[in-house]
């Protein structure tokens, strides 16, 4: 009986040879990185080197000037982030909605489907900045640039995520409604809406929260916002009031995350219980609890 | 109940449901056919045959219980009779108007007489019993209505009705999903009676549910075509149940009839000349029970 | 049969009202929309003005033989993608051991877990080009810097993504291991990597992908890349060139998404 995997035996199956697909995989990528890292002229002091340079500025901006960054109305310029990231995401959402149903495969026909779900990708591959970029010039500064350039960006990600989202639904109700003779609207109205309308609305939820970062960076080409303030104090190497401003952003930032997640989760968990099945989520989680001493 | 309706497109006859209250075993000679497959085939897209050459009459009022392996074709029976999957060839009439071949609106029209029953419910779970009961409404108010909710008063309490004939009325502003297995059904079959249909269609309606809950089930259906005179058709997987309430079987194997006759005259032979093979406990829904001599 | 006959006495139940919660959340959800909406300036009449304001026009036509250029385009196209390549390579990598410290199925204590969980809190508050500029200014400008900034960022993304895939994953392979005795570091390697393997290396693509657009937008804070060549561009008001860079880029990009999804298809 040879012990080599490769050749069969009566009773033991051949051993696939998988491997070889790795190998070229692994191939690639170490080919790819080599070509990378030489591209760049990297030497290895200087990779070495970077950590210990960010370090000192990290070091330079302790303790954060709040204060100043105070009598400076920083906060005021923190909270119009949110404002911005707020009205463009409900400008994403409410233009994206419709227009996933149109971009959806158990929807839609495919004359209607594909340009738009075209329309979706073109506009998420231009980043939120470069819009800004295009805008600014026609809008001119200020925070309706921002709040236009997140709102449009966010149509791409939020239709793609919608569209997602309805090509799964349960087609069940959907049926039902066709069987008592009701129309598309209807079915949409109760067979898809009621199913989608739990994850839509964590997607937005969710989608707000990267926009606020978002508006924060915009606020640096001067699309309003606290983005302004870090760059014009790095420009004075004014360490502490970067710090300042850090920190704030951070706070706020973190402030919103974890009121968004709160309110996605009751939101999701409020939608699970109502399937009427025990999902599998949460029997995981069950077991997850027992398994960690960990439990919530 | 009401029974005169108009098809409104062509110059069909009406669907009327021309019900005898009295629950009068087929007195065939003077009974109209309600439902008639004639040489009806369907082919699914990808080559797959699900029915070849399917004749079959039912008659006003009748009660009939499909029976086949799965994948005979008794969901494609069904599907076609209400245009959920089209028919390759052939004609499916109800009361005279075709169904195959109909247009949009005109499918429409013939759903709103057909009340259908899944396997799965087929509920909005995130939404109230009632509200799942006046789906059966959506083909008597105009859309605006039904997507915003506003329903008129007689919707209403045509759907509440419907829920009393089920029994669980007192469940109306309940989460649909909060119901068992067996209510939910039941709340299934409130929307189909919302609809005031002339047939009613059951896919596998106790498959899904414990053998308690599917007699009590079967035991709805067949008392509604009783009481209401409503045609029924019932896609049944237990053999048991079968024999238990059918009154008339139709056989299916391999999308062509094989057997098409009274209840009584079914023995265990007959169900294996249907299914092809040997009966074995999967197809019974209690394994316990003497069947019917 | 326990079904109740037809006109059966039980009585019908009352409407119940709308939640009033629900309406509260939504008045107050209106009111700061309204409020932001003024504070941001929110101008629908600003929507046509902005359709036909004739600005739009330095966008036209695109200078093709400048864009193809190698020296003008071309080759700060190719340092955004050695920049991806590499900050894709360093931050997947450091989130792979990250996010198995994160997630409570595979952290080995529950001190690692808490504050790795807080670092990576407080690393992905912060918005990804704030650490772009910081960079720049501790390390000079440049590809370094951005490989770097861009390196931070994945490894966010990633984090993120991958500790929500560890925490889906089945347990019950984890549970045989540890039964079978093993130390925490093979018993995560043999219960759990398997499994969430083809889902790393899949989003190892997409942020791939993701550096590619951020690099693009790191150049626009003096971080290399074709961003460099937009921004000094824009500052130029050469808008032409700037539509024609971007253009390219989108080709590029697309390409790259469309071999992606192939490969991701393959993989989950």
């Amino acid at each position: 009986m040879s012990a080599d995997p490769t050749i069969a035996s009566p009773d033991r199956p051949v051993a696939p040879i998988r491997s070889g697909r790795r190998a070229v995989a692994a191939t690639i990528l170490v080919v790819v990185v080599g070509w990378s890292i030489s591209g760049l002229g990297v030497s290895l002091d200087r990779l070495l080197g970077a950590p210990g340079d960010a370090w000192d500025i990290f070091r330079r901006m302790v303790p954060p000037a709040f204060a100043e960054a105070a009598e400076r109305g920083v906060v005021g310029k923190v909270l119009e982030s949110v404002h911005i990231a707020w009205i463009g995401t409900l400008i994403g959402a409410t233009l994206s909605l419709p227009l996933a149903f149109l971009a959806a495969e158990n929807v839609a026909p495919a004359a209607v489907r594909i340009p738009i779900r075209q329309l979706f990708n073109v506009i998420r591959a231009v980043p939120e900045l470069i819009l800004a970029v295009i805008l600014i010039p026609i809008t001119g500064l200020g925070p309706w640039a921002g709040a236009l350039a997140i709102g449009i960006h966010s149509v791409g990600t939020l239709g793609k995520w919608a569209t997602e989202t309805i090509e799964g639904v349960d087609t069940g109700p959907l049926e039902a409604v066709a069987a008592t003779g009701g129309r598309w609207v209807s079915g949409m109205r109760w067979g898809v809406v009621p199913q989608i309308l739990p994850v839509v609305t964590s997607q937005w939820l969710f989608r707000f929260e990267i926009n606020v970062r978002a508006s924060a960076v915009l606020g640096m080409i001067g699309a309003g916002g606290v983005g302004s303030e870090l760059v014009s104090q790095l420009v004075f190497r004014n360490f502490p009031a970067v710090g300042a401003v850090l920190l704030m952003t951070i706070a706020v930032v973190l402030s919103i995350d974890t009121v968004s997640a709160a309110v996605r989760r009751r939101i999701i968990r409020g939608a699970a219980t109502s399937s009427g099945v025990d999902s599998d989520e949460d029997r995981n989680a069950a077991v997850l609890a027992d398994l960690t001493g960990l439990g919530h | 109940m009401s029974s005169e309706r108009q098809l409104k497109p062509s110059g069909s006859p009406s669907l009327s449901a021309d019900r005898g209250t009295e629950a009068d075993d087929h007195d065939t000679t003077d009974a109209r056919a309600v439902i008639r497959f004639d040489d009806v085939s369907v082919t699914y897209r990808g080559g797959v045959q699900a029915l070849r050459n399917v004749d079959l009459r039912v008659d006003d009022g009748e009660f009939v219980v499909v029976v086949g392996l799965s994948g005979a074709g008794k969901s494609t029976l069904l599907r076609a009779l209400n245009g959920l999957v089209p028919a390759t060839s052939g004609s499916i009439t109800i009361d005279g108007t075709e169904v195959v071949g109909a247009g949009a609106a005109e499918l429409r029209v013939i759903r709103s007489q057909i009340g259908m029953i899944f396997q799965t419910f087929n509920l909005v779970h995130r939404t109230s019993v009632l509200n799942n009961v006046l789906m059966g409404r959506l083909s008597a108010v105009p859309a605006w209505r039904s997507t915003l909710g506003l329903w008129p008063s007689a919707e209403r309490e045509a759907a509440l009705q419907a829920l009393e004939r089920v029994g669980i009325v007192e469940k109306a502003y309940v989460r649909a999903s909060n119901l068992s297995g067996g209510q939910q059904q039941r709340v299934g079959i409130a929307r189909a009676l919302a609809q005031e249909p002339a047939v009613m269609l059951a896919d596998e309606p106790v498959a899904a549910l414990d053998p308690v809950t599917s007699r009590q089930v079967m035991g709805d259906l067949l008392r509604i075509n009783r009481e209401m005179g409503i045609t029924t058709l019932v896609n049944l997987h237990f053999l048991d149940l079968a024999r238990e309430f059918g009154r008339r079987l139709v056989g299916l194997r391999d999308g062509e009839v094989v057997f098409d006759g009274d209840i009584s005259d079914v023995t265990d032979d007959t169900f294996q000349e249907i299914y092809g093979r040997a009966i074995t406990d999967d197809d019974l829904l209690t394994v316990d029970a003497e069947p019917a001599g | 049969m326990n079904v109740p006959p037809v006109g059966a006495t039980t009585s019908r139940p009352s409407r119940p009202r709308r939640g009033l919660r629900l309406w509260a959340v939504a008045g107050a959800l209106t009111a700061y929309t309204l409020f932001a909406g003024r504070k941001v300036g929110f101008d629908v009449s600003s929507f046509w003005s902005v359709w036909s304001n004739p600005l739009w026009g330095k966008f036209w036509p695109i200078p093709w033989d400048w864009v193809l250029d190698r020296h003008n385009v071309l080759d700060p196209l190719v340092e955004t993608l050695q920049i991806a390549v590499i900050s894709t390579l360093i931050g997947c990598t450091l989130a792979l051991p990250l996010a198995f410290a994160m997630s409570p199925l595979t952290s080995p204590n529950r001190v690692t877990l808490v504050v790795s969980r807080s670092v990576m809190n407080v690393v992905r508050a912060v918005p990804d080009l704030f650490w772009a500029k910081l960079l720049v200014t501790a390390v000079g400008v440049g590809a370094f810097a951005g490989s770097w900034a861009l390196s931070v960022f994945s490894l966010g993304v990633m984090v993120k993504l991958f500790s929500e895939t560890i925490d889906g994953a089945d347990p019950r392979p984890l549970e045989a291991a540890r039964a079978a005795g093993g130390r925490h570091a093979p018993v995560v390697r043999t219960g759990v990597l398997p499994t969430v393997l083809p889902e790393y290396v899949a989003y190892g693509l997409y942020v791939f992908e993701l550096n590619i657009r951020a690099s693009v937008v790191l150049g626009l804070v003096g971080a290399g890349g074709i961003g460099r060549v937009v921004e000094s561009q824009r500052q130029y008001f050469r808008f032409d060139r700037v539509l024609g860079v971007l253009v390219l880029v989108f080709v590029v990009v697309f390409v790259i998404e469309q071999v992606s999804v192939a490969i991701r298809r393959r993989l989950v």
